[in-house]
């Protein structure tokens, strides 16, 4: 009999510098990205702002300046004030806690029932994927907006429900993009080599298919909180989601484009810190996924 | 030595638009402890459906609608699916034909080894850690402690390969069960392979079932072999009779069909024909048509399976004056 010791190894075709940790590499790859770096700068400083908006603001952003109504911008108030006289500036500043948090639950809402629901139509198939997917698609044949306005109209208007609201709207079109995604895997031979040394249901779940879908779950996870941004300004501006006079970003984008001719400034900075939050987070989403998918090793 | 895997008489059927298919259609072989059977036939002839129905992984349109399998005198038919979730892995574990596809990329190595032995064995982390290393080591894996945290896309196939050889091993299996293990890879690293199933065959006391369609490596791993045709078993016998004194006429046109050196011949013999899909076998004998030999009672009347020396079995009415029948 032979014995394995005498077994010449083959060569391994890649050379290796050192023995990496996998947590240190990703951290090492994240690092090296510049666009994800200044990403993660911008949105640290935009949490830093919430936390500490009380310090930050010049004024209480419900404070009325019946002196200057409408004043553009200018040293006393950096942003101009709005049409009942307050700082747009406090406002915007004392609006992250509100807008992000708002979003940021939305999103948790949508990602985690979300992918729940396209792993399990995926994973099961069957008449559980055809029931799950059609109630799915009755639910995408409305618009979210409409979807997000009756469970508000149910649920009855304040920012948590509009919160809740958006999260469940969204919750359709982000588990079909799971599903595709996930389903492509199910035939795949490593799920069959996974089940023929014994594997549990729910471990092919978590580490054969979630491990697959990770780049498209960031992608779109952080796209989605855009979309929660703008579903919740909406929700805001018609009165069922942030109730006057709490400062929001959305709602105050909407109540500033009455006045777009005579006060630009009113519905400019809002817009534009929705803009920039939103592209921030989704190059971030583009470059996590890139940084976890080890395919794309640089 | 005694039997370790006992196939009965397996019926296997998918679900077609006009009923039932039956694709795999009363099996019958034993795997002796410590034996490599080989089970050899053409693409299409079933051998895949027979690995898959052993352990149950069939496609949900695929059912078992008859026979048994004894592993060990247990029949593994009857067993629940969390029943049989312990003995895959544990008891009978598998090798896939194309490692490429067979390993999650986006998984490390390690992982996935270790994951075989958290599903079977309660043991900490780190001693999984250290029994997929040594297991990396065991497959003949060079820097094992740094395979264990990379991507299979940065292993060769015959790595990848080595790799799944290493989660099929890891809870010490009875019984291995090889789906053309060598197939998709080149010439050279198939002797590789080969060599170490053999000697892990040794080293671990396992049976071997081992799926090809390539007579070399027949030639070179079994002990006995049993050739399969359209779904059914056509002969039975050892290796060295097999391919000394082939009976069946499809076991005789396989073996022609291999280039060999010594010959000298320029250009290599072919069966006629395919294997037919199952809807379209034959009412008699399912080789008839494409069968040299054919006789007027091979395309009304199915022959048994011929009992010819206690070794050997043939599914032929070329066989039938000679001895008794078995079914």
């Amino acid at each position: 009999m032979r014995k394995l010791e005498t077994y010449k190894p083959i060569q391994a075709r890649v050379t290796y510098k050192s023995p990496l940790k996998i947590k240190s590499d990703s951290l090492q790859k994240l690092s090296r990205d510049k666009r994800a770096i200044v990403c993660i700068f911008f949105l640290f400083i935009v949490f830093i702002i919430g936390i500490f908006s009380p310090l930050l603001a010049p004024h209480n952003p419900e404070e009325l300046f019946y002196e200057s109504i409408l004043e553009a911008p200018s040293k006393e108030h950096l942003l101009g004030t709005d049409a009942i006289g307050r700082d747009v500036l406090s406002r915007l500043i004392y609006g992250v806690r509100v807008t992000l948090t708002v979003s940021l639950m939305a999103v948790t809402i949508t990602f985690f029932i979300g992918t729940l629901i396209g792993l399990i139509c995926a994973y099961v198939g069957g008449w559980v994927d055809n029931v799950l997917m059609r109630i799915m698609d009755i639910l995408l044949a409305l618009p979210s907006i409409i979807l997000a306005l009756a469970i508000v109209a149910v649920l009855g208007p304040s920012l948590t429900n509009a919160m809740i609201a958006v999260g469940i709207a969204s919750i359709p079109g982000f588990a079909r993009i799971i599903r595709g995604a996930a389903i492509t895997i199910k035939s795949s031979g490593f799920v069959e080599a996974s089940r023929s040394i014994g594997s549990s249901h729910s471990w092919i779940l978590r580490r054969q298919f979630l491990p697959n879908v990770t780049g498209i779950l960031l992608v779109y996870t952080t796209l989605f909180i855009g979309v929660a941004i703008l579903d919740t300004a909406a929700l805001s501006f018609i009165g069922l989601g942030a109730q006057p006079p709490t400062p929001e970003w959305g709602t105050m984008l909407s109540e500033g484009k009455n006045y777009m001719l005579d006060a630009w400034w009113l519905a400019t900075f809002p817009g534009l810190a929705i803009t920039i939050v939103v592209f921030a987070v989704n190059f971030l989403g583009d470059a996590l996924r890139d940084i976890f998918d080890p395919k794309s090793s640089r | 030595m005694p039997n370790i895997l006992v196939v009965k008489g397996l019926t296997t059927q998918f679900e077609g638009e006009k009923g039932p298919i039956t694709v795999v259609d009363q099996i019958d072989f034993k795997v002796k402890k410590g034996e490599v059977l080989g089970l050899v036939g053409e693409s299409g002839c079933g051998k895949s459906v027979t690995s898959l129905s052993i352990l149950q992984l069939l496609d949900k349109n695929g059912k078992i609608s008859g026979g048994e399998v004894f592993y060990n005198n247990v029949n593994l038919v009857s067993k629940s699916e969390k029943e049989m979730r312990g003995i895959r892995g544990k008891e009978i574990s598998m090798i896939f034909q194309d490692p490429m596809t067979s390993l999650n990329p986006v998984l490390i190595i390690g992982k996935q080894i270790g994951e075989v032995i958290e599903e079977h064995e309660k043991v900490s982390g780190t001693v999984v850690k250290q029994k997929v290393v040594e297991l990396l080591k065991l497959v003949g894996i060079p820097r094992a402690e740094e395979i264990y945290y990379e991507y299979p896309h940065r292993l060769s196939g015959g790595m990848k390969q080595r790799v799944m050889i290493a989660m099929a091993i890891a809870c010490n299996p009875a019984m291995l069960i090889a789906d053309e293990p060598t197939t998709a890879l080149d010439v050279t690293i198939q002797a590789q392979i080969l060599d170490l199933l053999r000697s892990l065959k040794d080293e671990l006391d396992m049976s071997i079932l081992l799926i090809t369609h390539d007579l070399g490596v027949v030639a070179e791993m079994c002990d006995r072999v049993v050739v399969m045709y359209a779904g059914q078993v056509v002969e039975t016998t050892d290796t060295r009779t097999l391919l000394r004194k082939p009976r069946h006429p499809y076991t005789v046109g396989l073996i022609q069909s291999t280039p060999h050196q010594s010959k000298g011949e320029r250009r290599l013999k072919s069966i006629i024909g395919q294997v037919p899909t199952p809807d379209q076998f034959l009412q008699g004998c399912r080789f008839a048509d494409r069968c040299p030999k054919a006789m007027d009672i091979c395309h009304s009347t199915i022959p048994p399976l011929f009992e010819l020396d206690g070794q050997t079995s043939c599914r032929c009415w070329l066989y039938d004056d000679k001895k008794e029948e078995v079914i």
